[in-house]
């Protein structure tokens, strides 16, 4: 399925519809803002790559090919927050960075066995900011390894405002836009997880 | 007196290397420097990745090997040192059959050690023995200590064949040099 920018806010509008209709006893994490970006960043994704998320990881499912019947399904059953399928080449994980030594030891195997694979890693702006995220970008960087690292900067990890907590004016890589590094910046409407309304369960 | 101990080791170890998917990766595998690189000394530089001192990127990289179909075999050499990777031991590597409703099912071979104490104490920090706090702490890894010499090719074989996929395997450094 060719997904456009409006198909992805209805899928999220939904899923935010059903979490208010108390459908989803788990926490969810949606994505608003940032569909043309992560569109862009799909168009050089091909099936045999592989996809490493954070909690936050709806669009990527959906791009990737997973039938939104099936994401549905994993959504309503409390999943969302570590969405992981073997088929598609996907695996994310509610852990701060925890994705980003996975992919890495992914990407070294792919090079090992002279795949045409890669790997692309989507981190938030703290994240990027982290001991593991630093470590792990200069190993691949340094070994030529087929990854990239997608920072999909929000200004926030959670509620904290990462450039004041960190006290700097920019991010490390800020607007790069490299082999190794795709930066963007965008505006989530929805907060940090849950759909911004109080739900009483 | 023959060290069994040891041999045992490097035996399994060079069974291990003639798996076509295994690889062994850590610090000191490929260069000189710990008691486990003597039990991997013969094995042939293919079959080895040194990586940087980066304890928490090297489990995370052995779950993402893994989940590519390699079967790593990761070496700390001492407890303490796998400490700064608990995060991926527990959060990831232990849980990955449950986030991913069983459908990844990676094979991992985990080595570390309890320190020597012997000839060199090296304190308090070198000696640590965590394996029952892991074996309480990790649903899907089998954690086992390596007490018997005979118990050790074994044990060792069952983690390239067994059902249970994911292995956390200790070792006793002192008995290296005594058993």
């Amino acid at each position: 399925m060719k997904y456009t920018p409006e198909k992805l806010i209805q899928f999220e509008n939904n899923v935010c519809k059903l979490f208010n209709k108390k459908k989803i006893r788990a926490p969810i994490h949606l994505y608003n803002g940032n569909e043309k970006e992560i569109i862009k960043v799909f168009k050089k994704v091909k099936k045999n790559d592989w996809i490493f998320c954070s909690w936050r990881s709806h669009y990527q499912c959906l791009l990737k090919g997973v039938p939104q019947k099936i994401l549905l399904k994993k959504i309503l059953n409390g999943k969302s927050i570590a969405l992981t399928f073997k088929k598609y080449k996907i695996f994310s994980s509610a852990i701060v960075g925890g994705n980003i030594p996975v992919a890495l030891g992914t990407a070294i195997s792919l090079k090992r066995k002279k795949s045409k694979s890669k790997v692309f890693c989507f981190i938030g702006d703290m994240t990027s900011e982290s001991g593991i995220a630093h470590e792990s970008i200069k190993y691949a960087i340094n070994y030529n390894l087929p990854i990239q690292f997608i920072i999909e900067d929000n200004d926030l990890s959670v509620c904290t405002d990462t450039l004041k907590t960190w006290k700097m004016k920019k991010l490390t890589f800020s607007n790069k836009k490299t082999k190794f590094i795709y930066y963007y910046k965008y505006k989530n409407k929805y907060p940090h997880a849950g759909s911004g309304k109080r739900i009483q369960f | 007196m023959k060290l069994k101990y040891f041999s045992e080791l490097k035996r399994s170890m060079e069974y291990l290397a003639k798996q076509r998917k295994t690889l062994f990766i850590g610090q000191a595998v490929e260069y000189p420097g710990t008691a486990m690189y003597n039990t991997i000394s013969a094995i042939s530089k293919s079959k080895k990745l040194e990586l940087p001192v980066a304890e928490e990127m090297q489990m995370g990289i052995t779950l993402g090997m893994a989940l590519n179909g390699l079967i790593p075999i990761s070496i700390y050499p001492r407890w303490n040192f796998l400490l700064l990777a608990v995060n991926q031991l527990i959060n990831h590597i232990d849980k990955i059959n449950d986030i991913s409703d069983g459908e990844f099912d990676p094979r991992i071979i985990i080595r570390t050690a309890v320190g020597s104490k012997r000839p060199l104490n090296p304190q308090s920090q070198h000696l640590g023995d965590f394996t029952k706090f892991f074996k309480e702490s990790c649903k899907n890894i089998n954690v086992q200590k390596l007490t018997k010499s005979e118990d050790i090719f074994r044990t060792y074989k069952d983690a390239l064949n067994s059902k249970n996929k994911i292995n956390l395997i200790v070792e006793v450094a002192d008995f290296y040099n005594e058993k």
